[in-house]
């Protein structure tokens, strides 16, 4: 402590830029990490306590994915030995038309037999605040709400809510207000309930149950009952409990979670190198006064305490300002990632507090966080503290010599870096086993790494001709400083370079992805209108009765109809969109590119409901082939089906099944329709059919009408806000490399302030500094960019075959983002020489005298 | 076959598994509070001479005066809890004998609820079926009930105290005699066996000696009151005679529910046809 005392603390002082630069890599590391982490737990956290609060006392329940089941499965339920209340559900998000509230979850419960499963705390006490029982009943247009909900738009018994319905704007009349808390909770208190027959014909469910919540009797095990009511209804249906609908939504999420989880290592290692790179130089920059305690008498492990102890006082302090940011981060990024969650899943999430998540889970990421950003800033802390402790005080008064690699190490480091470049070239040829693969992946990495210092200092050499061309004592001053000192340059390189390996890999996936969507989008998604019941094409909130179609098929101009039914059901333990059709009439208008199987075939079979065709993704992602049978559950039995055909399809990242209608309906008991894609006859405008349905149907349904054009506007959107975190995260990644540049640059002219002054005092101009550090700054840039964008080469094969095989199953092509390198040239460089300004003016301000007086 | 016979056929050839569900669950239908006479009708008639076997034959009694073919009303129902009075009116009409009468009761004020009805069909051999017609939504719906100690519509009635229950699910005994009124009473306790479920610890009955009837029902939930219906206002319609007023105390919660019957008449003819869900929809739409 006293060493800390007399020796850290006065340093510190001194180089307070510094100190804070450095404690800024820890801040934004841990504020990143935890910034996406709690934003994505708190919408997680958000939907799985809805789930919770409306679940009550529901043990089990009964679901048979978007598609519902016929109202006889109820009683099939209720007849089951153990089962003490089974209470049919309609779960609905509908948009309130009430200003600036958005959507109301809602749920449709049969109040008859619904009040052991869930507690409607109602406002003034027990059943009577539903102003009349029997009126909620008899009236479909009753609702009750949360007080929260009823406080905040003025709302009282018998006021009334605009909403959208099925059969169009409607009036609802607010019967009950249930007390804050428990359930009323759930939704941010966007929530209501009202009688499920009567959600039934609102959201167009015909005589169908979305679900059937379950309580166990007295002297029975939850598991027994499940197995019981499996027994009883076969493999159709998901018996499960409500905590695994926050499961299954999770999986529906893997992809962002896999992105950030990569993003937060990614942050914690660049803010690693920047500390390290501090901590090199501190040492580099100490080294007389190490060698003078050494020489009193301290020990090399009092030195190497002294150093950790410094790291370990950065870190702290860095992780808590980073706790803060990532707070205020995550607050941000919540509202992107509702809104995300909503437009693909259209499960609203917004509107709810950080922290709001499971307080055990947000504790222990806040105090996870905090441990790691304390020990990642040590772990960087330990080679240079070890270096520290054991330098030779000799060595350690010959000026300069600290920050070169010898060549011994140099020789290492290569040997090294071949080693774990073989070993990882090896993992990829055993890249199947998933393992072996990210092991490969990893290996990469500190391969690249290993060989920083080596190709740093080789691209320097190869840059010094090109700065000495372009300003002969400058460029020279500027490119031998960088080669004297490869230890200090080598960690900002290191810094910058995985910060543009981020960006490139981002931006390659992200051109990819464009590339293949727009390309499908040409061949696949050709119909001139698409009719929904939704504005957000994702909701499943209502359907179409099939005569809705009908009615479109025998309008003016209207060629084809197609009725998509397009369910997401379970398929192999995990969600999946099923998409039933009618083949035959797809195979006329849009057949997708083939991946296996002959198309006339495979189009033939799945038209005569004797086969399925898949999706690439299903297929990457499930280990799915041609010709492979697979069992396809259905309410009323097992679909088991051969995979007839292998498509190229981006509808879903779960990956779709594609079906014939016929079948469909038949085995799903379901003719209700998501939407339908139409095909005029040629020469009729688009706009002049849309007017025509919205006419026809607009006033009394919920129905939108998209045109080609705006359906490839939407996708497109979506996918803009699918990559949205990926810019945000390439923003991120660009201020780090600049963070780091300004720091190496603070760093090293400090380091050699008194060689500036002496460059001075013989006759260099000020101009002359100004530029030879501009310089400086700009190689640095250069040496980062070039090996950021080589080692994003690879790092982007890595991410799409991860993106392939782990997350979306999609079979993205290579394609060097080659816009992004160019563009990342003037920005890097311009940052670069922008970092450089001040430290530059700094060298040049100060007092000649007091330079020369330095160390 | 009609919808209404397709319904009810469907409900014939429920699987035993359901039946035994049902009858386990829910003996428990309005008929028994509505059709007032009928109050406990089920109480079996198995009379053997013990003390506690008493208390059987005067239940048993009890059931004997007050059987009818069929029965009429208007009632009037009204809910005072915490200073707000909710009042409704309805019709009610039973066909049948006991054990295999069917029965509809269909609300006319207020006018949010007017022509909603409830169609209850019981069997002899399991508990009643039931089914509500919503006139708004065009639909009947089939109410299970499952949670037999909530309260049935905002009354304050349980569904639990609509149920008919059979004798055989109970043990009774004679506590006493007792002055309720002015008018003497016999007061039994009755318990319910072990294996029927129940909220209730057990109940008190009032029984008067003069008509066999019940005069009150006070029931228990360990040793505290949970609920008391009170019968006044008696008299002789057509032979039977009957308490047309009921007055129903929540004593936990405070609240009272008073049912008064109007325009009463035993033995009229019905048709079978008006007991079916399709003259519900007939009268509903």
């Amino acid at each position: 402590m006293i060493l800390l005392r007399l020796i850290s603390w006065p340093y510190l002082r001194k180089h307070l830029l510094r100190t804070l630069l450095t404690t800024a890599g820890i801040v934004l590391g841990v504020g990143v990490l935890v910034g996406m982490r709690t934003a994505n737990q708190t919408v997680m956290g958000a939907f799985q306590s809805t789930v919770d609060k409306i679940a009550g006392a529901t043990q089990l329940q009964i679901s048979a994915g978007d598609t519902g089941f016929e109202e006889s499965v109820l009683e099939r339920v209720q007849s089951v030995p153990g089962v003490r209340v089974a209470s049919a559900v309609i779960e609905a998000v509908a948009a309130t038309e009430l200003p600036g509230q958005g959507n109301l979850l809602i749920l449709g419960v049969d109040m008859t037999g619904d009040r052991s499963l869930r507690d409607y705390s109602f406002e003034s006490g027990d059943e009577a605040v539903i102003d009349d029982p029997l009126v909620f009943l008899a009236q479909p247009d009753s609702i009750i709400v949360t007080s929260e909900f009823a406080a905040r738009n003025h709302l009282a018994t018998n006021s009334k809510i605009p909403m959208g319905t099925m059969e169009g704007r409607k009036q609802f009349t607010v019967r009950g207000i249930m007390k804050a808390g428990g359930m009323a909770s759930a939704f941010g208190g966007n929530f209501a309930v009202m009688d499920v027959y009567a959600a039934q014909k609102v959201f167009g469910r015909n005589r169908r149950f979305d679900r059937i919540d379950v309580a166990v009797k007295e002297g029975h095990t939850v598991d027994d009952v499940r197995r019981a009511i499996e027994t009883e209804l076969g493999p159709g249906f998901t018996v499960e409990a409500p905590s695994s609908r926050g499961t299954q939504f999770e999986s529906m999420v893997a992809a962002h979670r896999i992105s950030i989880n990569i993003s937060s290592v990614f942050a914690l290692l660049i803010g690693m190198f920047i500390i390290y790179n501090s901590f090199a130089i501190a040492v580099t920059q100490r080294r007389y006064e190490i060698g003078i305690l050494r020489a009193l008498g301290a020990s090399r492990g009092q030195i190497r305490t002294l150093f950790l102890m410094e790291s370990f006082i950065e870190g702290i302090i860095g992780s808590a300002v980073g706790l803060l940011l990532g707070l205020v981060l995550a607050r941000g990024m919540m509202g992107y990632i509702g809104g995300l969650i909503e437009s693909l899943y259209g499960v609203d999430q917004a509107g709810n507090n950080v922290l709001s998540a499971d307080p055990y889970y947000i504790g222990g990421l806040l105090g996870g966080a905090f441990a790691l950003g304390v020990l990642t800033s040590m772990f960087a802390a330990w080679i240079p503290a070890n270096e520290a402790a054991s330098l030779n005080p000799v060595i350690a008064l010959q000026k300069g010599k600290a920050q070169a690699i010898s060549e011994q190490e140099t020789r290492a480091r290569g040997w090294a870096a071949v080693a774990v470049g073989v070993v990882a070239a090896a993992c990829l040829l055993f890249g199947a086993y998933r393992p072996i693969f990210y092991f490969g992946f990893l290996l990469t990495i500190v391969g690249a790494l290993l060989l920083t210092p080596t190709l740093a200092l080789g691209i320097t050499r190869l840059l010094r001709p090109l700065l000495r061309r372009l300003r002969p004592v400058e460029g020279a001053l500027a490119a031998d400083s960088l080669i004297q000192a490869p230890r200090r340059t080598a960690a900002t390189v290191a810094a910058l370079m995985l910060s543009l390996t981020m960006v490139v890999g981002f931006g390659g996936v992200a051109g990819a992805s464009y590339h293949s969507i727009t390309a499908w989008m040409t061949t696949a998604l050709n119909p001139d209108l698409v009719v929904t019941t939704s504005a957000n094409l994702a909701s499943r909130t209502y359907r179409f009765p099939s005569s809705v179609g009908e009615e479109i098929r025998h309008m003016e101009g209207v060629r084809i109809v197609q009725d998509v039914s397009a369910p997401r059901i379970i398929f192999r333990g995990k969600p999946i969109l099923l998409v039933a059709v009618e083949v035959g009439s797809i195979l006329q208008t849009a057949p997708s590119k083939p991946v296996a199987g002959d198309p006339a075939t495979m189009y033939r079979e799945a038209s005569a409901g004797r086969g399925l065709i898949a999706a690439d993704n299903l297929a990457q992602l499930r280990n799915l082939h041609l010709g492979e049978m697979v069992d396809l559950p259905s309410p009323t039995g097992v679909l088991h089906l051969p995979i007839v055909g292998i498509v190229e399809d981006y509808s879903d990242q779960q990956g779709t099944l594609l079906i014939d209608r016929a079948l469909y309906t038949r085995a799903w008991a379901d003719d209700s329709c998501s939407l339908f894609r139409v095909y005029l006859n040629q020469g009729v405008s688009p706009l002049v059919v849309r007017q025509r349905i919205l006419d026809r149907f607009g006033g009394h349904s919920k129905l939108f009408v998209f045109t080609n054009q705006d359906l490839r506007d939407y996708i497109l959107k979506i996918t803009d806000q699918w990559f949205g975190m990926s810019y945000a995260q390439i923003f991120i990644a660009i201020f780090v490399a600049i963070l780091g540049i300004v720091n190496t640059l603070t760093v090293s002219i400090t380091d050699r302030r008194r060689e500036l002054g002496v460059l001075q005092a013989v006759g260099a101009l000020r101009n002359q500094i100004r530029q030879t550090i501009w310089m400086e700054a700009v190689a640095v840039g250069l040496v980062g960019l070039l090996m950021g964008l080589g080692l994003g080469a690879i790092y982007l094969y890595y991410m799409l075959e991860i993106l392939r095989r782990d997350v979306a199953g999609l079979r993205l092509a290579y394609e060097f983002p080659v816009h992004i390198a160019l563009l990342l040239f003037p920005v890097i460089l311009g940052a670069a020489l922008l970092s450089a300004l001040g430290p530059a003016e700094s060298a040049v301000r100060g007092s000649l005298v007091e330079a020369l007086e330095y160390e | 076959m009609s919808n209404d016979k397709k319904i009810l056929a469907t409900e014939t050839r429920r699987t035993p598994r359901t039946q035994n569900l049902r009858s386990r669950v829910s003996r428990c239908f309005p008929i028994s509070v509505f059709s007032v006479s009928r109050w406990l009708i089920l109480f079996s008639a198995v009379a053997v001479p013990s003390f506690a076997q008493d208390a059987r034959s005067i239940i048993q009694e009890v059931q004997k005066r007050n059987r009818s073919e069929s029965e009429r009303y208007e009632g009037t129902l009204q809910v005072i809890d915490n200073k707000k009075v909710t009042d409704k009116r309805w019709i009610y009409k039973r066909k049948g004998s006991f054990g295999d009468s069917k029965s509809v009761l269909t609300f006319t004020a207020p006018a949010e609820v007017k022509g909603v009805a409830l169609l209850i069909v019981n069997h002899p051999d399991r508990a009643s079926d039931q089914w509500m017609w919503t006139p708004s939504l065009e639909r009947e719906r089939r109410i299970a009930f499952q949670d037999r100690s909530t309260r049935f519509f905002g009354t304050d009635f349980s569904f639990e105290d609509l149920e008919e229950r059979d004798v055989d699910q109970s043990d009774f005994k004679v506590l006493g005699e007792e002055k309720l009124e002015g008018v003497d009473c016999w007061v039994i306790d009755s318990r319910p066996k072990e294996a029927k479920q129940s909220q209730y610890t057990n109940s008190k009955l009032w029984v008067r000696k003069d008509h066999y009837l019940f005069v009150q029902v006070e029931s228990y939930v360990k040793d505290t009151l949970a609920r008391r219906i009170s019968y006044t206002d008696f008299a002789q319609v057509q032979g039977v005679w009957t308490g047309r007023t009921l007055t129903v105390l929540d004593a936990r919660r405070g609240s009272r529910t008073i049912m008064k019957l109007e325009k009463l008449s035993y033995n009229e003819s019905m048709k079978d046809d008006d007991f079916t869900i399709q003259a519900l929809r007939r009268e509903g739409s």
